[in-house]
């Protein structure tokens, strides 16, 4: 497809379209994502102010480029959201613009983790004003910031927590998704609302719920996303719902 | 709540927004009022410090309570736009996206409440600053919210005045309604300047509180008049 073309195509509305392009951006928020968040978590030794220090000085660019990926995730999730929010009007127009505020709540949390992520940058390298404070001062501070930045990713997911459980919601009033895809996100939402709320209340049970507590986000997103990407969504029942929703509403 | 709002009643909808707007509001101030204040002393970072980790509990159930306040902010910021819209789609729109930028920003500054968390606990990282070092930061940050939630205001004062026009406009809800809010409204725009906005803070909470009271009860009670509603929104594109 000549980029040229996909413009028209999306004007024109073509619920097919915007599907698959929903699906493609999706699958990339899921790789550029992820590539950041394993680059950011890979760094930081846990209490160990002074390794997790020497780490992210010796791998400073990789470090940025985790960071950089990240932002990119998020840009591509604001575009997921945007996708999303005309996909599902017919569905129901003002629970897909509820779920799109949610989402974006959500997106611009992050904003305040990367700052607290480029803050460790600003804290180790040496400049002269900083040092009043010892190295190892210096070094607390930075991994207290990315300590904080875990958090605040966890607020984040709060929202999109909220959001996951709206989309549920939509497909299964949708009548162009299969409801098994509802059921999958209101999982991932449920899972990402307990996997903060957990974390919130009591940090040594989140450790040991950790890695699985991700995977009901991680495969009711995941699906959602091969779904879109391989069958789109039923154009003809869209359409309908469409005119549908047009009627009631006049 | 869903359910309810798909039917797409406008007295359905201005009831699930006269309730989610009271859980905005007694969420705020349990929070506000009974959590941050009560163990935040001004100008005390160690009795603060004390506070928050003896009664760490609470203070956790407080920064919850506020991630609770700011979803159902975000509900009330979209529903109003749905109400309000008949009225005017694009200045509803906009009034919405200026609310949803001061809920952002307010959500934002809750990162530096739970803060204090991170450099109170006896981490052994930590232990390269003394004590009254960890407190003075942590004071730092709970310092840092505040002024990061009062940056929130003017945007909310910016919406609430948008919204009392749009109430003043509109024919299915009182116009007394709209005067309050867009007074309320003009009341938060003093935290243009924090200094001022701080001083006028009990007059401008207090009118912005019983102009929020007399909303809830309103949209709970009575709701929206239904067929001016419709009459209203007939004029506007649908879809």
């Amino acid at each position: 497809m000549s980029t040229a073309v996909m413009p028209a195509r999306i004007a024109e509305g073509s619920p097919r379209v915007k599907a698959k392009i929903s699906g493609v951006v999706y699958f990339l928020v899921f790789v550029t994502g992820v590539f950041g968040f394993s680059v950011g978590g890979r760094y930081v030794v846990s209490n160990d102010a002074t390794a997790t220090a020497a780490n992210i000085l010796a791998h400073e660019s990789l470090f940025r480029l985790g960071l950089a990926s990240s932002l990119i995730a998020t840009a591509l999730y604001i575009a997921v959201t945007a996708l999303f929010y005309d996909l599902f009007k017919p569905a129901n127009r003002s629970v897909s613009l509820l779920a799109a505020f949610f989402s974006l709540v959500g997106c611009a949390t992050g904003g305040v983790s990367f700052l607290l992520l480029l803050a460790p940058l600003v804290l180790l390298k040496g400049a002269q004003y900083l040092s009043v404070f010892n190295v190892e001062q210096l070094q607390a501070l930075a991994l207290a910031c990315l300590k904080l930045a875990g958090e605040a990713n966890n607020i984040g997911l709060v929202f999109f927590g909220v959001y996951c459980l709206l989309i549920g919601y939509l497909i299964f009033k949708s009548n162009f998704l299969p409801r098994i895809l509802g059921a999958a996100m209101t999982f991932a939402g449920l899972g990402w609302l307990t996997g903060s709320f957990a974390s919130f209340l009591s940090p040594p049970l989140i450790k040991v719920l950790f890695p699985y507590i991700m995977w009901p986000g991680m495969l009711g997103e995941a699906s959602l996303t091969v779904w879109l990407l391989v069958k789109g969504v039923n154009v003809q029942r869209w359409k309908e719902q469409v005119s549908a929703a047009r009627e009631s509403f006049t | 709540m869903a359910e309810l709002i798909a039917q797409a009643s406008p007295r359905r909808m201005a009831r699930i927004t006269g309730v989610l707007y009271l859980l905005t509001i007694v969420t705020g101030i349990f929070a506000q009022g009974f959590v941050s204040e009560r163990l935040v002393v001004p100008n005390d970072a160690a009795a603060t410090a004390i506070n928050i980790l003896t009664q760490k509990s609470l203070f956790q159930l407080g920064f919850i309570v506020y991630m609770i306040e700011m979803a159902c902010n975000i509900a009330v910021t979209a529903l109003f736009y749905e109400l309000l819209r008949p009225v005017s789609r694009s200045v509803s729109l906009l009034a919405a996206f200026l609310g949803l930028a001061a809920c952002t920003i307010k959500t934002l500054s809750r990162v530096f409440y739970i803060a204090p968390l991170f450099v109170l606990g006896s981490s052994h990282y930590l232990t390269v600053f003394n004590m009254e070092q960890l407190q003075a930061l942590a004071f730092l940050f709970l310092r840092v919210n505040d002024q990061g939630a009062g940056m929130a205001f003017p945007f909310f004062g910016f919406a609430a005045i948008l919204k009392g026009y749009l109430i003043l406009r509109s024919n299915f809800l009182p116009r007394f309604l709209g005067a309050w809010s867009a007074l309320a409204g003009l009341g938060w725009l003093t935290f243009l300047s924090p200094t001022l906005g701080n001083r006028l803070f009990p007059y401008t909470a207090a009118f912005g509180l019983l102009g929020a009271a007399a909303m809830i009860l309103w949209l709970l009670i009575v709701g929206v008049n239904e067929q001016r509603w419709k009459e209203q929104s007939s004029g506007q594109t649908s879809f």
